[in-house]
């Protein structure tokens, strides 16, 4: 189910994913991080930054986005699924490019 | 003739209507329609219905399937002999990049095994390595050595960005990812066992100067009162068996 959603990376500039791996909630957030990591999804944007920071202090797992406008997504996957993350994510980059698409119709 | 006296058929003939068999849905026959109702099936319904009984646990799927045991025993051999695992998490790389890794880490004699939670959390729990359970979600692969080159790997990880340290056991001892960099800091084993001999040896070292030291300093006072007294008043008796005296007494 999580490989099947399309995510286009480019109002994307870097996606930080931060997780302790002996914690017992981090299930979601690392298939996201391998989700994210897949050709197809990187293909569309090889200038977005996808870095893994693992550490053992007992934090919760965190997801952090920036926009290439600079809005930021952050997204703390101890309660949440892969694929809400991804459809979450998903969203707001479709809403983000038909944005970008519409002032670029507008002032040609 | 079908007609003859004694003998109807079950179903009439209709003669009116062309064709039995036509493109447009027709109406079956009444009597027709009344056989096929009086003849549908009615499914068996059991007396109690299924779920107001205790739920049936089925017998537990043993899976002695001999490809699984083997790669249990594979990993029960790679946690046997190799003092340095390493756990990292695998996100897809392409193949070329993949290779070059390996091709590296095996030049530092480390070994890149990619593994099956399935297969390695039975394995985990049953063995002393119950820590590193949580380990094993999505992904991942074991950078196995008998040698602990700490150091190299980090570097050769540093260049890979879709392969992520999570953590290691190194001799028996399990860390983390800070844990194995800073285990990469330490000196090597040559020359921390060289310091440890060094500290050691400084102490026996100084022994004989120690012991030494108590006679020597009386050795030196007792020559500067000779000195004193024949620089003073020259030969007198009672300075010279003083000295054979404490000479003789040591």
């Amino acid at each position: 189910m999580a490989s099947k959603i399309r995510v286009g990376l480019r109002p994307v500039k870097s996606i930080m994913v931060r997780f302790c791996p002996f914690e017992s909630n981090v299930e979601s957030t690392r298939k996201f991080l391998q989700c994210i990591n897949r050709k197809k999804i990187q293909a569309t944007n090889r200038n977005c930054e996808v870095t893994a920071d693992v550490r053992h202090d007992g934090s919760e797992p965190l997801v952090h986005v920036m926009f290439a406008d600079g809005e930021r997504l952050i997204m703390k996957g101890a309660n949440l699924t892969t694929v809400e993350m991804l459809t979450a994510l998903g969203s707001r980059c479709n809403a983000k490019e038909l944005k970008e698409e519409q002032k670029g119709k507008k002032n040609p | 003739c079908l007609l003859s006296a004694g003998w109807l058929p079950a179903l009439h003939l209709v003669r009116h209507s062309s064709k039995a068999v036509t493109r447009h849905w027709k109406a079956m026959h009444f009597q027709r329609q009344k056989l096929m109702a009086v003849t549908e099936y009615l499914p068996p319904r059991p007396a109690v219905p299924p779920r107001c009984l205790p739920p049936r646990t089925d017998a537990p799927k043993e899976e002695d399937n001999g490809y699984a045991r083997l790669l249990r025993r594979q990993v029960e051999e790679v946690f046997r002999d190799n003092r340095m695992i390493a756990v990292c998490q695998y996100n897809s790389m392409p193949d070329e990049d993949l290779m070059l890794m390996r091709h590296y880490l095996r030049k530092h004699n480390i070994e890149v095994k990619f593994v099956l939670n399935e297969i390695i959390r039975p394995v985990l729990s049953q063995s002393k390595y119950k820590n590193l359970l949580p380990l094993f979600v999505a992904r991942n692969i074991l950078l196995v050595s008998q040698e602990t080159k700490a150091k190299e790997m980090l570097r050769v990880l540093k260049g890979v960005p879709q392969v992520n340290l999570l953590g290691a056991c190194i001799d028996n001892t399990i860390l983390s990812r800070q844990g194995v960099e800073n285990f990469a800091k330490l000196p090597s084993l040559e020359a921390s066992q060289g310091q440890t001999v060094g500290a050691l040896a400084l102490l026996p070292s100084q022994t004989s100067s120690l012991l030494q030291c108590g006679p020597a300093y009386l050795t030196a006072l007792l020559d500067e009162h000779i000195r004193q007294l024949r620089a003073g008043d020259t030969g007198t008796p009672t300075a010279e068996p003083a000295p054979a005296q404490s000479s003789g007494a040591q």
